[in-house]
């Protein structure tokens, strides 16, 4: 379905030193600098897959989908797409995929939803009794009745997003990008949203490649994930897989009555913890814990909290991706599982 | 018939908007035509002193300087969205829409604005022309009609080329809005006769930024005899050879697109 | 002392970046210098055509020398009063942003003045100073003897200064029509055309039939470019001279006052709305 072999993309950006003095020296001479934004990636995508794009701000990811979409021009490397390759067979190959950024619309901002919904007609030329039959599944999966006569312009953000991912299924693509498709939004709308993109997923086998920060669009619709950072591949494979080597280490935020309480806690000899599983860090009377979750599990170690320390308040964090990535780059283990 | 129906879809939005914001419309129309008001004051002040210009009657002078209303104003009306190519679309990645459509994106990118404001700018064109022609006793054929369209459409084709062309270096360069706006600064050398111009002066007028096919060698047709296989024929010539280039470095430069962001 | 001290500190910062401002954007200042310089030729070929018709040394008091001047002047002084104080306070408008200046401990208009100072300086040193000296070199070429006087040249930069704050109170009103209306761009090239047609960029007022030159000369538009530039020429002396420069510092009060007026009242409007 999707085969990415050994892709590149350089830019040439230009370096100014910040301040007055900076920008007079601009003026004369320019310098600039070979960015690799992208460093040779290689992954395979199979039909119906969804597949979860992560890895850090400025990791390469916008520029690897760019490339993926035909917007951009690799530097070097290799891109088969449905038998197609984006950037030379651009106008049909667009025809098979849909692409949503997050952050902008692809929406005309002045006209009516279904005017843009008849403008994209035209544009794929989709027949009026797909259109007609496409309409009703997307306003079943994404509810749009009830803003689909309003201009895009007084649509909310969660609003639309829908009716951005609505516009980029209407032409029944094989392949769907999804830059950032929840950013910005609140959790219900978010829902909604991870529900609407499964049962795409599900109805038409659409592909999906995704790319988030948010650990719950993973969890929620990723069996896998391909990490880069710095325009390398640091990781493929199951989310799963991934936790448990890198998500293992888990926090807890305690709120103490007392800053002495702190020292009544004594890991090593409760759960034979040894140097590395654990992490404490004071600020005043608030605690947070990072310990290791396979040596100590979460129930266990609320259950000491309360037992040792006079608490007032206890949050246990969710092991964000950022964390991972971090603790991936620290470890400097090429996780790479490419078969 | 495609492109028909979308450009329908389009201009149909337009006007709708056009009634919701009339006043706008009205103050952008009225603009544009006092702007040439202002101009065409000038030209009579000028007049009260000497009888010609250069060996151009009062009439003449305002004849071609309508006619160069024409192209320009429909070109104005049609293509106004390669300004915002080249001052921000490119510049903020906006161009990436574009690209993921199955429709030419300079066709995409033309289609999908009108700027009704021109009008103002067409409307006078057509006033001045009108009345010069009548003052000056100038009886159209139906052949000379149909020169007078020709010249027209392909007239507004060497605007449009130019500003695809400098638009297309947006790509490159991220913002070429300066370059675009010299250009098209430049188009006011056409609003006069040519002879008035030193030779060099002349000489890319017509041929390097060739603004004078788009009025004053037509009109000279029209005006004088000219031979209409130069004066209409160069404007056809012309306007293709520079549609074509324009489209090849159009095409080379959305290789070139970087995109924004990371 | 002290104040002048603190005034430099706080507004300093903001001429520093209208310098940077100017540098970032030198390509479509270029280009727009271009064009201007552009149409100025345009003018010049005509005016050349002009004077070879009328077939008379001087046309309505002006020689081709003057008259190649005055275009040039005209439109460095254009450059010099220039302001975009319309878009920069309107587009704070339409996002909402200008509420950000009512928190901060600085007066609107100084703030938007002190970052255009900085772009000024530029003009100066970048534009004003070698068109200037082209436009002497072209005067010295033909007439054959030095024109240059310095006591003009200080009286026109005196002249503009006073030009650039009216021009710059003009535009901040026409800004705060923001508040209103949409379509400001449209607006604003209606404004352009008709300060450009009523100030003389087009024709030197003293081209227009007596009774209208009047009129236009005591209208706030003559003190935008035609005033400073007539002083440069010389055409304005003694009492005359003296008259145009009140006539500009009055006109310069009047648009303080009225864009405080104004702003007073938009101040009320945000607290009440909150923008």
């Amino acid at each position: 379905m999707i085969e990415v072999k050994d892709l590149k993309k350089e830019f040439k950006k230009t370096i100014k030193s910040p301040g007055l003095k900076g920008s007079i020296q601009s003026l004369f001479h320019k310098k600039t600098e070979i960015v690799k934004a992208v460093d040779g990636l290689t992954f395979n995508v199979g039909e119906g897959e969804i597949l979860g794009f992560i890895g850090p701000n400025g990791a390469g990811k916008s520029t690897a989908i760019k490339m993926l979409t035909g917007i951009l021009t690799p530097t070097s490397g290799t891109l088969n797409i449905n038998g197609q390759i984006p950037y030379k067979n651009r106008k049909k190959y667009v025809k098979e995929i849909g692409v949503v950024f997050g952050q902008r619309t692809q929406l005309w901002w002045d006209l009516p939803l279904t005017e843009t919904y008849s403008v994209l007609k035209e544009i794929y030329m989709i027949d009026d009794n797909k259109f007609k039959e496409r309409m009703e599944f997307l306003n079943d999966v994404l509810e749009l009745e009830d803003f689909i006569k309003s201009p895009v312009r007084t649509l909310s953000l969660g609003q639309r997003m829908r009716a951005d991912i609505a516009a980029s299924m209407l032409h029944s693509p094989k392949v769907l990008f999804l830059d950032e498709p929840t950013i910005g939004l609140d959790v219900v709308v978010k829902d909604n949203i991870r529900k609407a993109i499964n049962q795409i997923n599900k109805q038409d086998k659409t592909t999906i490649i995704l790319t988030t920060h948010d650990l719950n669009d993973i969890e929620m619709l990723c069996e896998r994930i391909v990490m880069i950072d710095k325009g390398k591949m640091v990781y493929d494979g199951s989310l799963s897989k991934m936790k448990d080597t890198y998500g293992k280490m888990r926090e807890v935020d305690i709120s103490l009555n007392d800053k002495g309480e702190a020292d009544k806690f004594d890991l090593e000899a409760a759960f034979k913890f040894e140097e590395d599983d654990y992490d404490i860090e004071l600020k005043g009377n608030k605690m947070i814990l990072k310990f290791n979750s396979a040596k100590a599990s979460i129930p266990d170690m609320l259950d000491y909290i309360l037992k040792t320390a006079g608490v007032r308040d206890i949050a246990v964090k969710d092991a964000d991706i950022e964390e991972i990535i971090r603790r991936i780059y620290r470890s400097e283990v090429n996780l790479d599982e490419q078969h | 018939m495609r492109f028909l129906r979308l450009y329908k879809t389009f201009v149909k939005q337009h006007l709708k908007n056009l009634m919701e914001y009339r006043v706008d419309f009205l103050t952008g129309a009225m603009s544009f035509m006092i702007n040439q008001v202002t101009n065409i004051l000038f030209i009579s002040i000028i007049f009260g002193q000497i009888p010609e210009l250069a060996g151009w009657s009062y009439y003449e002078i305002i004849f071609i300087y309508g006619f160069s209303l024409l192209p320009k104003g429909l070109d104005h009306f049609t293509s106004d969205n390669l300004w915002k190519v080249a001052y921000f679309i490119v510049r903020k990645g906006d161009f990436d829409k574009y690209l993921t459509r199955p429709i030419n994106p300079l066709v995409h990118v033309i289609i999908e604005n009108f700027q009704f404001d021109a009008l103002g700018e067409f409307v006078t064109g057509v006033v001045l022309f009108t009345y010069s022609s009548i003052k000056l006793g100038i009886y159209f054929t139906p052949l000379k009609i149909l020169l007078l369209i020709i010249a027209v459409v392909f007239g507004m084709f060497i605007f449009t080329s130019i500003k695809i062309a400098c638009a297309a270096i947006a790509f490159w360069v991220k913002r070429s809005g300066s370059i675009l706006q010299v250009l098209y600064m430049s188009s006011d050398f056409a609003r006069y006769p040519a002879t008035i111009y030193s030779k060099g002066v002349r000489f890319v007028i017509s041929y390097v930024i060739p603004f004078a096919f788009t009025s004053y060698y037509p009109a000279s047709y029209f005006l004088r005899g000219g031979n209409p296989l130069y004066c209409i024929g160069g404007t056809v010539v012309i306007s293709g050879v520079f549609m074509l280039v324009s489209i090849l470095i159009w095409n080379r430069g959305i290789i070139a697109y970087e995109s924004a962001g990371s | 002392m002290n104040s002048i001290k603190k005034v430099k500190r706080m507004y300093g910062a903001f001429t520093n970046a209208g310098i940077q401002d100017f540098i970032a954007y030198r390509a479509s200042f270029v280009g727009f210098f271009l064009g201007e310089i552009l149409i100025c030729f345009v003018m010049y070929f005509i005016w050349k055509a002009v004077y070879a018709s009328a077939g008379n040394s001087t046309f309505m008091g002006f020689s081709m020398v003057d008259m190649m001047v005055y275009i040039f002047l005209t439109n460095i002084a254009g450059f010099l009063t220039g302001t975009d104080s319309t878009y920069s306070i309107a587009e704070e408008i339409k996002d909402g942003s200008i509420i950000m200046r009512l928190i901060k401990p600085v007066k609107v208009d100084l703030s938007f003045l002190f970052f255009e100072l900085g772009n000024k300086v530029m003009i100066i040193s970048c534009v004003f100073i070698p068109v200037i000296l082209g436009l002497e070199i072209y005067r010295y070429v033909m007439l054959g003897y030095v024109a240059f006087n310095p006591i003009r040249l200080i009286l026109f930069m005196f002249s503009i200064s006073i030009s650039y704050l009216l021009a710059f109170y003009l535009n901040l009103i026409f800004g705060y029509l923001a508040f209103f209306l949409l379509n400001l761009w449209g607006f604003n090239i209606l404004k352009e055309s008709i300060i450009k047609f009523f100030s003389g960029a087009i024709i030197p007022l003293a081209f227009f039939p007596e009774v209208v030159r009047n009129i236009f000369e005591y209208l706030p538009f003559a003190s935008l470019t035609y005033t400073p530039v007539m002083i440069y020429m010389e055409k304005y002396n003694g009492s005359t001279l003296l008259l145009n420069l009140g006539l500009q510092l009055l006109w310069l009060s009047f648009f303080i006052w009225l864009s405080k007026l104004i702003w007073k009242w938009a101040e009320r409007r945000l607290a009440v709305q909150g923008g």
